[in-house]
């Protein structure tokens, strides 16, 4: 128990977190105002040929919005590049200015103040998979410190992250006792959980034992019985 | 004087504690044993047969002449439905105008779309017929299409998904069923008995059991879980407060 205990407390600690907080708001869709907008087709000047045309290695051609403006995203072989619909000048990368605005446009509370704002090109954070790279960072000043991450190339946002997020992760790594890569395989989670399954039979043997009063005391007698027994042979 | 008064207090409190700890293990300790045991599993697995894709395969996209791309007002001429994003998407080979009316944050949310063919500007439905060819297109196994159904959700294979779905059955031995979402022909995913063994395990630990409250939800925010969550961490509380005694009275000596 000595070796195990604490483990299994950080388990139930960790487990608790983690079913009581609503798996929706931990990946912080509650953070994202939901804006339909309609593309104006009357916008779009710059034909989906003549974008084939200018550029031959597109893939994945999507016609999308940027806040207001109609653009074209796609995979020129391993960049995203985006265009405007209506001239067809490039618009990626994004400067701050305009990552800041995606950001404020998509967060619920459009009053917070933005604190911080940095462009990752490498080294991302634990919270961002590098696959996202580059991105803004765009940190608010709000309830449990919200980060948005505006893809730099695609202007979308593609991560958002909060304070109860971040522990969530934490919790998931101490869960399964991964702290880096937080994968579920590895030796010292097998270790530990063979020893508690041990350490939890030999509680439910003692649990038996010290709850059952009425079979111990059957016992008793029992075992008086034989000794007034064995008593009366001796006699 | 501080450390006099220490024990006196702490002896009445556990006393609480331990009969707190004797009660709670009665409790407890089926679904402990469950978490231990799906634990174990999860940790031994194979983690590749879990995903249930061996007989997945990836789509093969072919060259687009992009001179016989319609113009999109032409073909936005027959749509009503408003359409907030268009992308140039290929289906059995073939290029398509995905037209987005509705999207949710995550593609398993729900959605709605239409395609419609960037050739020659018809609608096309993904009927029964359709799913399967594109069932067949992510398939590499040896078996045949043996179903193809309409599936609602809650899709007991898919449970996070919330869109209609083709359900393709293929007749192999681990029998393989491929989703296909009814509106865009999107590829769902791919699930298989393996996969299916895995998900029970899921179900058990997370207490995602079907009988109680709203059925299995295929998460780990449910009621029975929260609750017995919480007893065993006040459990696992007690125990490590019974263990610090014993520590402190010397009980854990070596050679004793």
């Amino acid at each position: 128990m000595l070796f195990v205990g604490v483990q299994l407390l950080v388990w139930s600690i960790t487990g608790s977190y983690m079913v009581v907080m609503d798996i929706h708001y931990i990946h912080g869709d509650s953070l994202i105002a939901t804006k339909k907008k309609i593309i104006d087709f009357d916008d779009v000047k710059y034909s989906l040929s003549q974008l084939m045309e200018d550029h031959s290695a597109a893939a994945d051609v999507e016609l999308g919005l940027l806040l207001n403006q109609t653009v074209y995203r796609f995979n020129n072989g391993d960049q995203n590049v985006m265009l405007s619909a209506y001239g067809g000048r490039q618009i990626s990368p994004i400067d701050e200015k305009l990552a800041i605005s995606i950001a404020q446009n998509m967060y619920t509370n459009n009053k917070a103040v933005v604190t911080r704002v940095q462009l990752i090109t490498d080294n991302p954070p634990r919270e961002l998979s590098g696959r996202h790279l580059p991105a803004w960072r765009i940190d608010f000043d709000d309830f449990a410190s919200p980060s948005f991450y505006i893809s730099a190339n695609s202007g979308q946002l593609v991560t958002k992250r909060h304070s109860y997020w971040r522990i969530f992760d934490w919790m998931f790594a101490f869960h399964v006792m991964d702290y880096i890569d937080e994968e579920a395989d590895n030796k010292l989670l097998l270790v530990f959980t063979f020893l508690a399954f041990i350490a939890s039979i030999c509680g439910l043997v003692l649990t038996y034992f010290r709850l059952m009063p009425q079979k111990n005391k059957r016992n008793r007698n029992l075992d008086d019985k034989l000794n007034k027994g064995i008593a009366n042979e001796k006699a | 004087m501080k450390k006099r008064n220490i024990p006196k207090l702490s002896f009445i409190k556990l006393s609480t504690v331990k009969k707190l700890h004797k009660w709670l293990s009665l409790f407890v300790f089926i679904q402990l044993f469950i978490w231990l045991g799906t634990g174990l599993f999860f940790n031994l697995m194979d983690h590749d047969k879990a995903r249930g894709n061996q007989n997945k395969k990836a789509i093969v996209f072919q060259e687009v002449e992009h001179k016989r791309l319609l113009n999109l007002d032409l073909i936005m001429n027959n749509i009503s439905k408003p359409v907030t994003e268009v992308a140039l998407i290929q289906r059995l080979g073939k290029p398509y105008y995905l037209l987005t009316h509705e999207k949710g944050l995550y593609s398993h949310f729900k959605s709605d779309y239409s395609l419609v063919d960037a050739y020659v500007g018809d609608e096309f439905i993904i009927d029964d017929g359709v799913a399967s060819k594109l069932a067949q297109a992510s398939y590499k196994g040896k078996g045949e299409v043996s179903a193809v159904v309409k599936v609602k959700p809650p899709i007991k294979d898919m449970l996070k998904e919330r869109n209609i779905a083709w359900q393709v059955n293929f007749s192999d031995n681990l029998n393989t069923s491929v989703y296909i979402d009814a509106s865009s022909g999107r590829l769902i995913g791919h699930s298989n008995d393996d996969k299916r063994f895995v998900d029970l395990f899921f179900m058990l630990h997370f207490m995602d059991y079907p009988f109680l409250g709203k059925g299995s939800l295929g998460g780990f925010n449910n009621g029975q879980i929260i609750f017995f969550a919480l007893l065993t961490l006040v459990f696992c509380l007690t125990g490590f407060i019974w263990v610090i005694e014993l520590l402190r009275k010397g009980r854990y000596r070596l050679g004793s």
